[in-house]
């Protein structure tokens, strides 16, 4: 019984694997429609990126209001290699318009795939470590942490407007396709699907990974920080270090995320380096359950999922204020998130009910 | 006063420090030797010259009124605080001499050197025996952390240890729902599987009831055997039961020291503490 309990997050997992594995099959029997793949496929590399942030914020107790960084960074690296295949590896409109007459230094790399998928995992792990190194050294932890996040994302932010003649600015990477070819219509569908099964695969080797380990002394290390920095410290461990692979690990899946998001969005735009798309992140984990990995993937699916139906009628406007309010409702009063609830609130509710029944019973 | 040679200028980057430089061990017997220790926050002295040595295999107490400084003490022993003048040296068995004045945390730790905490600091969210592993001796970096296996060797230490404080039975339990006295059993069950050459323990007794108390004291003078124990503490009932040497401070200074029958019968020790009836 104790296994099967340990082993309820990975079931559940299985479980929207196959879920999700099936609805292609779906879309080609004529039950579900077919732009539900682009959706998804977005769904997925949501719920890569919570996981990253379920490691950090729901294990290790770092709240990171700004990883929409590394997602961003990981989706502008997949983006540009997307956009020069697109152009053929000449120079885009944008450069021409902002008065580049050649191709700029830092494009060229990716002009190859291996160099592109080498630099969606180093550029953005590379800076996190960077940001994690002296933050943490420095034991700049807690909400301060939270604040020195955000004011990042801000700044980069603002960079990456600035330098519109490499980035297009406002407008972002646009008109680009997938790996597989093709996004829109229906001509394409089968490579898509195909690429939405890699994605899928990705998916669950990231899960595999963060599950392996939270279950080693690493992870529990990394709650043990969470509940006790200074314990932990006197306990013989470089903390600061520990906290940085972290960061570095979870942006590296923010990346990953990010640049599987391309693939299927068909642009990158400074919005997904905005602030509110990285607190959006936060609500995800909060929502399906901190500390608990499959609580991530749950939420990052349940909440997008209810956004792509909701807000698409006339619900739109109210959307962000039922996303707000659910938030608050489950940071008031189920910490534990949808997980928690079936992990703990409703199995101690149903034994108080069993505990009022036999006293019933007994007078 | 004969100051180091060393004082104020910055530590060697290697804390291990041998030749001319070190002060003679003026006994054998000597585990740590803390030099001159001041410390102001802000100007105001939280310790003045404080100078002590702490002798192997022996129960140490640090008694005094609140604000005495002995957290802060131990506070510089394990280099939580940075003291204004002064240096703390340890002294292992078959091993070089170490300067602790100067080192990080978490390598005074790996030199041997325990410590807890006043408020009992388990990790809640853990069960007792996952405290415990986290706690061993070695396996400190990132990839061990990942790729170590707990022994079979380590796992009865765990067990021997978990013996001594009663909590073997206990060892899936999570932290957090152990009470009070438990926690602070654990917490020094925590320190003692380090292998530790010196434990510190801040108010091990604090919030414990009679029983609990005197327990506590037999578990202090067990462990003294295989380590030296350094412990500050308010209940003069406890000091009497475990103390070997007791170090008496008042306002930042050493008032007194000596067995805890000299210390006891000191006029100027009655008159700032036990006069006012021993805190308790």
């Amino acid at each position: 019984m104790t296994k099967l309990k340990n082993q309820a997050g990975n079931l559940c997992f299985s479980l929207i694997i196959i879920g999700l594995a099936v609805m292609p099959l779906l879309m080609a029997a004529g039950v579900a429609e077919s732009p539900l793949i682009i959706f998804l496929g977005k769904c997925v590399a949501f719920s890569i990126v919570a996981i990253g942030l379920d490691l950090i914020w729901g294990y290790t107790g770092i709240l990171s209001l700004g990883h929409g960084l590394y997602f961003a960074l990981g989706g502008y690296g997949m983006a540009m290699y997307l956009k020069l295949r697109a152009t053929h590896g000449a120079i885009t409109e944008f450069m021409h318009t902002g008065g580049l007459t050649a191709l700029p230094a830092v494009w060229k790399p990716f002009q190859s795939l291996p160099l592109t998928v080498l630099s969606v995992l180093i550029v953005p792990a590379g800076l996190a470590y960077i940001i994690g190194y002296f933050i943490f050294k420095n034991r700049i932890k807690g909400v301060y942490f939270s604040i020195i996040s955000q004011a990042l994302t801000w700044a980069a932010y603002s960079v990456f407007i600035a330098l519109s003649p490499y980035t297009n600015g406002n407008v972002g990477i646009t008109e680009i396709g997938s790996l597989a070819g093709k996004i829109r219509g229906s001509a394409n569908q089968g490579r898509l699907t195909l690429l939405f099964y890699v994605s899928l695969a990705i998916l669950a080797l990231i899960y595999a990974t963060a599950a392996f380990l939270v279950r080693t002394k690493f992870g529990k290390l990394l709650i043990a920080i969470r509940d006790g920095e200074n314990r932990t410290y006197f306990s013989g461990y470089r903390v600061s270090r520990y906290k940085t692979f972290i960061y570095v690990l979870s942006a590296a899946i923010a990346a990953v995320a990010g640049a599987i998001f391309v693939n299927f969005n068909g642009s990158i735009t400074p919005s997904q380096m905005t602030i509110a798309f990285s607190v959006n992140m936060v609500i995800w984990v909060a929502i399906g359950g901190r500390g608990t990995i499959v609580g991530a993937v749950i939420g990052a699916l349940l909440v997008n999922l209810c956004e792509y139906n909701l807000s698409s009628g006339g619900m739109i406007e109210v959307w962000q204020y039922i996303v707000g309010g659910i938030f608050c409702v489950t940071i008031l009063f189920f910490k534990g998130g949808i997980m928690g609830l079936f992990r703990e609130q409703i199995p101690a509710f149903l034994r108080k009910l069993k505990v009022r029944g036999g006293q019933k019973v007994e007078s | 006063m004969n100051r180091p040679a060393f004082r104020g200028v910055k530590p060697p980057r290697n804390p291990i420090i041998t030749g001319v430089d070190l002060l003679p061990r003026t006994d054998p017997k000597t585990v740590l030797r803390i030099n001159d220790i001041s410390v102001s926050f802000d100007g105001f002295y939280a310790l003045t010259d404080v100078d002590v040595e702490v002798k192997r295999h022996t129960v140490h107490f640090f008694i005094g009124p609140n604000g005495a400084g002995k957290t802060t003490l131990l506070d510089i022993i394990c280099a939580k605080t940075k003291p204004t003048a002064g240096t703390v040296t340890f002294y292992p068995v078959g091993r070089e001499v170490v300067r602790l004045t100067g080192m990080k945390e978490h390598a005074i730790v790996r030199e041997g050197i325990g410590r807890k905490f006043q408020v009992p600091s388990v990790f809640v969210n853990l069960t007792v025996l996952e405290n415990m592993v986290l706690s061993l001796k070695g396996h400190k970096g990132i990839w061990d952390s990942i790729f170590h296996r707990v022994s079979e060797d380590e796992r009865e230490q765990i067990d021997t240890v978990l013996q001594k404080v009663d909590l073997r039975d206990r060892r899936e339990i999570k932290a957090g729902s152990l009470a009070h006295g438990e926690k602070q059993w654990l917490e020094i069950a925590m320190q003692l599987v380090q292998k530790p050459e010196l434990i510190m323990l801040d108010e091990p007794a604090a919030g414990m009831g009679k029983a609990e108390t005197e327990k506590t004291g037999e578990i202090l003078k067990e462990i003294k055997r295989e380590c030296t124990v350094i412990v500050v503490e308010h209940d003069m009932e406890f000091v009497k039961q475990a103390a070997d040497t007791v170090t008496v401070l008042h306002e930042g200074k050493v008032l007194t020291q000596g067995n805890i029958h000299d210390v006891l019968a000191d006029k100027t020790v009655q008159a700032v503490y036990l006069g006012r009836g021993g805190e308790r």
